[in-house]
C-alpha cells in the first residue's frame, strides 16, 4: 500500500486529506511541522508528499530542499497553498514540490492527482 | 456533527486563544518579529481551515485578518493598540461564529452587517499605511460591500418633501451620502456625544433614530450604554462627512446616494392607476418631445388626484422630473410607465443607480480561482469501455495514452507534465537538484504508469540517468519533447501553471455544513469519511473527552463510593442477626479491599478532572487590558502560578467571582495615572492574580496597589444604607468595617458605573465561593492597596463529614468546618450574659445547643463522667462550640443539596444517602448559627 505523508500545522487540514486520501486507501501519516516531516522521512520515506507552506519550525519551502537533499530514492510532492499566486508556485517547483495546489483541494482532483504521481490506474 | 467538522471547531479554539494570547505578548513587546509571525501563521491557520467550509462570513473576516497580519509581518503596516483592538475584535467575532456552529446553527446571513463592519475596519488599517496605491481601492471596496449588503437603505421611510429637496440638492451638483452611525455602546464613557455629533453634521437633509436593538424592559436598561443608530441623508461632500467624524471613523458608513434612489413614488393604491388616455397621451408627448404639454397634462391629472394616492405621488415626481431634468427621456418615460403599472420604477435595474464601484478587493479574489480553473475540473466522463479497447503503445507515448484515462485525469495528466517541464527548465543549480530531477522523474514515472504505458520506463530511466550525470534537467527535458511534444501543450501548459481548483462546492442551501459529502459523489469514486482505516500510527499522547462522560464516570463513582459502605453495615448484621461472624469477617475484609480502589478509582478520576486554573486566568489579560483602557488607567498584570490545579468544577465557580474582583480593583482599587502620580506612586497600577495549592485547598489571591478601601467610608455607608447601627458604629474596628462590603446590598462605588457596579456587590462573590465550600478574605490598607485571598476546596465532588448524634437523631457536619471535639464537664460551663460559654485552651468559646438551634425540644444529656459533647466548629476567624449528644465516625458522603420546599432550609446544606438505606442530613453550619 502506498504510503503518504502530509506535513501541514493545521489538524483541520491534516484531518481533511487524511479522510480523503484514506478512503482511497492509501496509508496517510502525518507530520505537524518540516522537522517532524523530515524526522518521518528518514525513519522511512514515503511515496508521496502533501507539503503546506506555512508552518512553524521548518516551513513547506524548507522541508522540501531537505528532503531534495536527502540521498533517498525520491518521490513526488504535491505543496498546497493558501495563495493563488503564480510566484509562489515558482518557489515551489524550485524548493522541489512537483505540483502546486490551492486549498481547499476537491477530493477527487487530489485523488486523480495523487494516483497519477504514484502511477496508479485511476478507477 | 461530522468529524472533520468538530476538529476545524477544537482547533479554531486552541487558535483562537492562541491569537489572543499572542496579541497580548505582542502588547509588550511590539516590535518582536518572531511573535509577529507567529500571528501571521494562527490567522492564516484559522483561514485556511475556514476555507474547507462553507463559511462565507468567517472565512472573509479572517482573510482581511491574514492580509492585514501579512502587511504587519512584512513592515507594511506598523502595529498599534487599534491594530490589536480590531483584530481581536475580529478574532471575537470568529469566536462567536464558532459556538453558533457547535450549536448546530450554522453560519447565518444576520452577522453579514457585523462581518462587513469588521472586515472594512481591518482593511482600513491596511489602506491606512499605503496611501499611494492600495488606498482607493480598500474605500472603494467597502463601498461596493455596502451596496451590496445593504441594498436597501430603506429611502422610503423618507418623506417625499424631503425626498424630492434631496433630488433637488443633487440635479444642482450636490452629491448625496447616506450615512449611518453606529455609536459604540461605551461611547458616553469616551466622551462622546452622538445626537450633538449628528445635529453638527453639515448639509443634514434628513435624519432618523431607531434603537439597535429591541429595548429591553426598563428594569435591565441601561442608561449608560448607547444603543441607536442614527441615519442621515445629507448633501455634503464626502470630505467633509468625513472630517466631522473624523474620531469615529469607525462606527460610520457612508453610502453614495444616487438621487434617482430618491424618486420612490409613495401613497395609496387603491385609486388604481391613471386612465388609459392619460398614460397613451403621456408617451405620445413624452414621444414628441412636448415636454410643456405633458407637464400641464400631469398638473391637470394631480389636480383631479387626491393628494394620498400612490398616482399623486407619482404625478408630483414627474412634474419635478421635467423641471429639473427635462432631458433625461428615460427616467420621464419610465415614470410614465409607473403611473400606469402602479409600481415604483425600478432604477437600479434600468441602470440610473450606481451600485457603488464595481470593483471589489474581495471579490476579485473570490473569482479569481474559478477563473484559472483547469478543464480538469470538469466531471468525469469515465469512457473506458472504448478506452481499454486500444492499449496505446510505447511509441505513442502520453499522447496516445490520454483516451484511455477519463477525461479528468487526462487533463490532470497534461498538468502534471507540463508542471514538471516548468520543473526541469529551472536554470537555479541548487544543492538539492539532483533530487529535484529525480522527484520529477518520479512524478513523471507515476504518470507513464497511471497512463499504462510502462514500456517507456526504461527510456525514462535512462534520461533520467543522463540528466543527473549532466546535472541539469536538458537530457529529461529533451525525452519529454520526444515522448510528449510541446505543441500539444500549448494550452495545457497554460492551465498546468496555476492548476488551481475553484472553491469546494458545497450545497449553499445546506444547514447542516457538511464539506466533503457535499462534493458531488462521482460513480465511480468512493470518499466515503469519517471512517479511516486502521492505521499504524501511533495514537495522540493526550485525549479529548466529552465533558458528559467524565461527569457520568464522577457519578457513578460517587455513588458507588456509597454503596460500598453498606458493607461495614451489612457486615454487622451478618454477626448480629444471623450470628456467622465468619462471614461478617470476610465481608469487612473483602470491604477493605473495596475501600481501597474505589478510593483509587476516585481519585484518579479526580485527576482527569483537575484542570489548571490558567483556563480561567487566560481570560484575564484581555479583560484588564480592555477595561483599563476603557478607564483610562494603566495596568500591569502580573499572573502567578497559573499551573496549580483545582477540580473543574471549583475553576469554573471560580469563573465569576474572579471577574468581578478584578473589575472591583480595576474599577475602584487602581487609580487613575494623575492621581498615582499625585500620590507618589508609579502611573502604572499592578494587579496581581496569583494562585498556589496548600494541602487540599487551593488559595487564589488578588491584589492590587490603589488605593485600598478606607474604613472610614464603609462606616459611614453602612450606616446610611441601615447595615449596621450607630453603636456598632462606634465600636467597630477597621478590619470589621472593611469587611462589611461583603454583607448584601452594600456597594461601595458613588456611582454605578458599567463595569464592576450595578448593584451587586462582593456579597455575589462571597456568595458564589461559598457555595463551592470556599471561603473569601479581604485586607486593605488605605492608600497601598486591596488583597483579597480566596480559599477554595481542591475538588467538591465527595464531603467529609462528621457524624454526631443528638436527641436520637443523626446529623453531618461538614469536616471543612470542625475544629476538634471535646468533652467538657457540665461544671467547666459558665453562663454569661445569659449565653453558655466554656474556656479552651484559653480561649472563651460561646456554646450553642444543636437542639435549640434545630428547634428540637429536648436538653443535650451527658455521659457516665457528667461530660457534655462539644463539637468545635469554625466560624469567620471564631471558633463555636455546638452541644451535641454524641460524636460517630467521620464518613465521606455525597452531598445533595436541599430542592424544591426543602430547599428553604438554610440550616441543612443537604442530604446525603447512607451506606444504610437512611437519609443523613448534614448540617450548614455558618448559616444555623448566624
Amino acid at each position: 500500500m502506498k504510503r503518504i505523508l502530509i506535513v501541514d500545522d493545521a489538524a483541520t487540514v491534516r484531518l481533511y486529506h487524511r479522510e480523503i486520501l484514506e478512503a482511497a486507501n492509501f496509508t496517510v501519516e502525518e507530520a505537524m511541522n518540516g522537522i517532524e516531516g523530515l524526522e518521518k522521512t528518514l525513519r522511512s520515506p514515503f511515496d508521496l508528499y502533501l507539503v503546506d507552506i506555512n508552518m512553524p519550525k521548518l516551513d513547506g519551502y524548507g522541508f522540501l530542499r531537505e528532503l531534495r537533499g536527502l540521498d533517498l530514492p525520491q518521490a513526488p510532492a504535491i505543496m498546497i497553498s493558501t495563495e493563488a499566486e503564480a510566484s509562489d508556485a515558482r518557489l515551489a517547483y524550485a524548493a522541489g514540490a512537483n505540483l502546486y495546489l490551492i486549498k481547499p483541494v476537491r477530493p477527487n482532483q487530489l485523488l486523480i492527482q495523487v494516483r497519477l504521481l504514484l502511477g496508479e490506474v485511476c478507477p | 456533527m461530522n468529524s472533520l467538522l468538530e476538529q476545524f471547531l477544537s482547533e479554531a479554539r486552541d487558535v483562537l486563544q492562541g491569537i489572543g494570547d499572542k496579541l497580548m505578548q505582542l502588547e509588550n513587546a511590539p516590535d518582536d518579529a518572531g511573535l509577529m509571525t507567529e500571528l501571521f501563521r494562527l490567522v492564516h491557520t484559522l483561514k485556511g481551515n475556514s476555507g474547507l467550509f462553507d463559511f462565507p462570513e468567517m472565512t472573509r473576516v479572517l482573510h482581511a485578518g491574514e492580509d492585514l497580519m501579512d502587511a504587519v509581518r512584512n513592515g507594511r503596516v506598523a502595529y498599534s493598540r487599534i491594530l490589536a483592538d480590531r483584530l481581536l475584535e475580529a478574532m471575537d467575532f470568529v469566536g462567536l461564529l464558532c459556538e453558533e456552529i457547535e450549536a448546530g446553527q450554522g453560519e447565518t446571513a444576520r452577522h453579514a452587517a457585523a462581518s462587513v463592519h469588521l472586515v472594512k475596519g481591518l482593511r482600513e488599517l491596511i489602506a491606512s499605511d499605503e496611501p499611494a496605491e492600495s488606498s482607493p481601492p480598500a474605500a472603494a471596496a467597502s463601498v461596493a460591500e455596502l451596496a451590496e449588503d445593504f441594498p436597501d437603505l430603506a429611502l422610503d421611510r423618507l418623506p417625499e418633501a424631503a425626498r424630492m429637496d434631496a433630488y433637488r440638492r443633487a440635479c444642482a451638483g450636490a452629491s448625496l451620502h447616506w450615512l449611518v452611525y453606529r455609536p459604540s455602546e461605551q461611547c458616553f464613557y469616551q466622551g462622546d456625544d452622538p445626537f450633538f455629533q449628528v445635529r453638527q453634521t453639515p448639509d443634514l437633509l434628513w435624519g432618523g433614530i431607531e434603537a439597535r436593538d429591541p429595548w429591553p424592559p426598563l428594569a435591565e436598561l441601561d442608561a449608560y450604554c448607547c444603543l441607536l443608530d442614527f441615519c442621515l441623508l445629507t448633501a455634503a461632500p464626502r470630505a467633509a462627512l468625513e472630517e466631522q467624524y473624523r474620531y469615529v471613523a469607525d462606527q460610520v458608513t457612508f453610502t453614495p446616494v444616487s438621487r434617482f434612489a430618491l424618486v420612490l413614488p409613495q401613497g395609496d393604491t387603491n385609486g388604481g392607476p391613471v386612465y388609459d388616455d392619460f398614460a397613451t397621451d403621456a408617451r405620445n408627448l413624452l414621444a414628441a418631445g412636448d415636454l410643456a404639454g405633458l407637464a400641464r397634462n400631469a398638473g391637470t391629472m394631480l389636480e383631479l388626484s387626491s393628494p394620498d394616492l400612490w398616482i399623486a405621488s407619482a404625478l408630483r415626481w414627474l412634474r419635478l422630473v421635467l423641471e429639473s431634468e427635462p432631458d433625461n427621456r428615460a427616467v420621464l418615460g419610465a415614470l410614465v410607465e409607473s403611473l400606469n403599472s402602479l409600481t415604483t420604477p425600478d432604477w437600479r435595474a434600468a441602470g440610473w443607480v450606481e451600485r457603488g464601484e464595481t470593483h471589489h478587493a474581495d471579490a476579485a479574489i473570490a473569482h479569481s480561482p474559478s477563473q484559472v480553473a483547469t478543464a480538469s475540473s470538469k466531471p468525469a466522463q469515465p469512457d473506458q469501455a472504448s478506452a481499454a479497447a486500444d492499449q496505446p503503445s510505447a511509441d505513442d507515448g502520453f499522447r496516445s495514452a490520454l483516451p484511455i484515462l477519463p477525461s479528468d485525469a487526462a487533463a490532470a495528466l497534461t498538468a502534471i507534465v507540463a508542471t514538471q517541464r516548468e520543473i526541469l527548465a529551472l536554470s537555479d543549480q541548487p544543492v538539492w537538484l539532483s533530487g529535484r530531477i529525480s522527484a520529477a522523474a518520479a512524478a513523471l514515472s507515476g504518470c507513464l504508469r497511471a497512463a499504462g504505458a510502462a514500456d517507456a520506463l526504461p527510456e525514462l530511466d535512462a534520461a533520467v540517468a543522463r540528466a543527473l550525470a549532466e546535472e541539469r534537467g536538458d537530457a529529461l527535458l529533451a525525452w519529454l519533447d520526444d515522448w510528449f511534444p510541446l505543441d500539444g501543450l500549448a494550452d495545457a501548459g497554460l492551465k498546468a501553471n496555476i492548476p488551481v481548483q475553484p472553491a469546494m462546492p458545497v450545497t449553499p442551501t445546506d444547514t447542516q455544513p457538511a464539506p466533503a459529502p457535499a462534493t458531488q459523489p462521482e460513480p465511480d469514486s468512493e470518499l466515503k469519511f469519517g471512517r479511516r482505516a486502521e492505521d499504524a500510527i501511533a495514537g495522540p499522547k493526550s485525549l479529548k473527552v466529552d465533558q458528559a462522560k467524565i461527569d457520568r464516570l464522577m457519578n457513578l463513582i460517587g455513588e458507588m463510593v456509597v454503596a460500598k459502605n453498606a458493607l461495614p453495615y451489612l457486615a454487622g448484621r451478618a454477626e448480629a442477626v444471623f450470628g456467622v461472624r465468619e462471614l461478617s469477617r470476610d465481608i469487612k475484609g473483602h470491604y477493605a479491599v473495596i475501600n481501597r480502589i474505589a478510593e483509587e478509582m476516585q481519585d484518579a478520576i479526580m485527576q482527569v478532572r483537575m484542570m489548571p486554573v490558567s483556563f480561567v486566568f487566560q481570560r484575564f489579560p484581555r479583560l484588564v487590558r480592555d477595561i483599563s483602557r476603557k478607564l483610562g488607567k494603566e495596568v500591569n498584570l502580573v499572573l502567578e502560578g497559573e499551573d496549580t490545579e483545582a477540580d473543574k468544577n471549583i475553576i469554573e465557580a471560580l469563573a465569576d467571582p474572579l471577574m468581578h474582583i478584578v473589575r472591583n480593583s480595576l474599577d475602584h482599587g487602581i487609580e487613575s495615572p494623575e492621581v498615582r502620580r499625585a500620590a507618589g506612586k508609579p502611573a502604572t497600577g499592578t494587579l496581581t492574580i496569583s494562585a498556589a495549592q496548600e494541602s487540599d485547598r487551593v488559595l487564589i489571591e488578588i491584589r492590587d496597589d490603589g488605593k485600598g478601601i478606607d474604613p472610614g467610608v464603609i462606616k459611614r455607608k453602612a450606616y446610611a444604607k441601615g447595615l449596621i447601627d450607630e453603636t456598632l458604629l462606634e465600636r467597630i474596628s477597621d478590619q470589621e468595617a472593611v469587611n462589611l462590603v461583603f454583607a448584601a446590598g452594600f456597594s461601595t462605588a458613588e456611582q454605578v458605573s458599567d463595569l464592576s457596579g450595578r448593584g451587586v456587590g462582593m456579597d455575589v462573590v462571597r456568595n458564589a465561593v461559598e457555595k463551592v465550600n470556599g471561603t473569601v478574605s479581604l485586607t486593605s490598607e488605605c492608600g497601598r492597596g486591596t488583597r483579597l485571598r480566596l480559599s477554595l476546596p481542591l475538588s467538591m465532588a465527595v464531603t467529609n463529614v462528621m457524624i454526631v448524634v443528638s436527641d436520637g437523631q443523626r446529623f453531618g457536619v461538614p469536616m471543612d468546618s470542625v475544629v476538634e471535639t471535646v468533652r467538657v464537664r457540665r461544671a467547666a460551663i459558665r453562663t454569661i450574659k445569659r449565653s453558655l460559654t466554656t474556656v479552651l485552651r484559653g480561649r472563651i468559646v460561646p456554646l450553642k445547643s444543636i437542639n435549640d438551634l434545630l428547634g428540637l425540644d429536648a436538653a443535650p444529656q451527658v455521659n457516665g463522667d457528667d461530660e457534655l459533647a462539644v463539637l468545635v466548629v469554625r466560624l469567620g476567624d471564631e471558633s463555636v462550640g455546638l452541644l451535641v449528644d454524641d460524636f460517630r465516625e467521620t464518613q465521606d458522603i455525597i452531598l445533595k443539596p436541599m430542592t424544591g420546599v426543602l430547599g428553604g432550609l438554610s440550616a441543612y446544606a443537604g442530604s446525603a444517602l447512607m451506606g444504610d438505606g437512611s437519609v443523613l442530613m448534614v448540617l450548614n453550619v455558618k448559616e444555623m448559627l448566624s
